[in-house]
């Protein structure tokens, strides 16, 4: 079983660590109150990086074949995709509010 | 020479339609990233909704979200992460043949989702003690806004879908651990777990978006 990698426990833990002095910092940085944008801006960054932790690190895509990150990847694009043009229509609507 | 166990000592749980152990275990994680890839979209039809009404209605997000509990919700994020953590010890134990470890961190897994479900628990029924249901059942006075219903619709579906996910992980985890006991999965075989944990670190994902999403909205 050659291709296979093993995380030490320096690598496992080290990411936990990481996780969780993110998800700290991301409920300080919410109690400070930046003003809007960058509170939003913010804290899906810091979701974002731990995201990116997780998928590199516990989900092994920095180790593994790059055709699972591709697929990741794609996912992600085709989300963008629905999320861009779904606003495309809500944002530019002359009667904004639906009955719900 | 058809006896294919005489070249190299095969795992019992060696498919013969495939070349070797390697791309068995290829052929299952690939498979399962093309599922967790039909996961994220059936998520993402929910944070498309969450994005489209958060840009409509922006002060019903920051009214409505002071009533979730920022410190529960963080505790869950910690357990969650804890459990990620334990997903991948597991696979690490199985990788150096310690097997022991295995139950032990996949038991672990088990218990900590279990603590998710039950601070879920408790989240919600607060809630419904309050009258704060989704949609048009929604009966709660606390909140200055004519939409605070839909606020709490995103709310339920989503952090509903992901705790269902919770839900089938726990299961998957106790089969896992079950198969551990019975010694199935050494360093030559432990495919069942690498998967079941890519599908538990997403889970962990989704919920890392959901907590600032939610619970963090100033």
């Amino acid at each position: 079983m050659s291709g296979h990698h093993i995380s030490s426990d320096k690598t496992l833990l080290g990411v936990a660590a990481a996780l969780l002095v993110l998800t700290i910092l991301t409920v300080g940085v919410y109690y400070i109150q930046i003003p809007a944008p960058w509170n939003i801006v913010t804290a899906m960054g810091i979701a974002v990086l731990k995201a990116t932790l997780v998928a590199l690190f516990f989900m092994n895509l920095y180790w593994d074949e790059r055709f699972n990150s591709m697929l990741l990847v794609a996912g992600l694009a085709f989300f963008g995709l629905l999320v861009a043009l779904t606003l495309l229509d809500t944002l530019f609507r002359t009667e904004v509010i639906p009955a719900f | 020479m058809a006896d294919h166990s005489s070249s190299t000592t095969h795992s019992r749980f060696f498919q013969h339609h495939f070349v070797d152990a390697d791309q068995q275990f290829a052929t299952a994680k690939l498979g399962m990233w093309i599922f967790l890839v039909t996961e994220i979209l059936m998520f993402g039809g929910l944070f498309a909704a969450y994005i489209v009404f958060r840009l409509w209605y922006p002060d019903l997000f920051t009214q409505a979200s002071t009533e979730l509990n920022t410190f529960w919700g963080g505790v869950n994020t910690v357990v969650l992460i804890g459990s990620s953590l334990t997903v991948a010890m597991a696979i690490k134990s199985a990788q150096l043949n310690q097997k022991k470890n295995i139950a032990i961190n996949l038991g672990i897994t088990l218990a900590l989702a279990a603590v998710f479900m039950v601070i879920k628990y408790f989240e919600w029924t607060h809630k419904f003690e309050l009258g704060i249901f989704p949609g048009q059942f929604y009966d709660f006075g606390g909140i200055e806004h004519e939409k605070a219903n839909v606020f709490f619709s995103l709310y339920y579906l989503m952090t509903g879908l992901h705790g269902i996910h919770v839900l089938v992980g726990m299961g998957l985890m106790g089969w896992l651990l079950w198969r551990s006991l019975n010694n199935h999965f050494n360093s030559e075989y432990y495919t069942p777990i690498e998967i079941t944990g890519l599908y538990w670190h997403l889970v962990d994902i989704i919920w890392i978006f959901l907590f600032p999403l939610f619970y963090l909205i100033e």
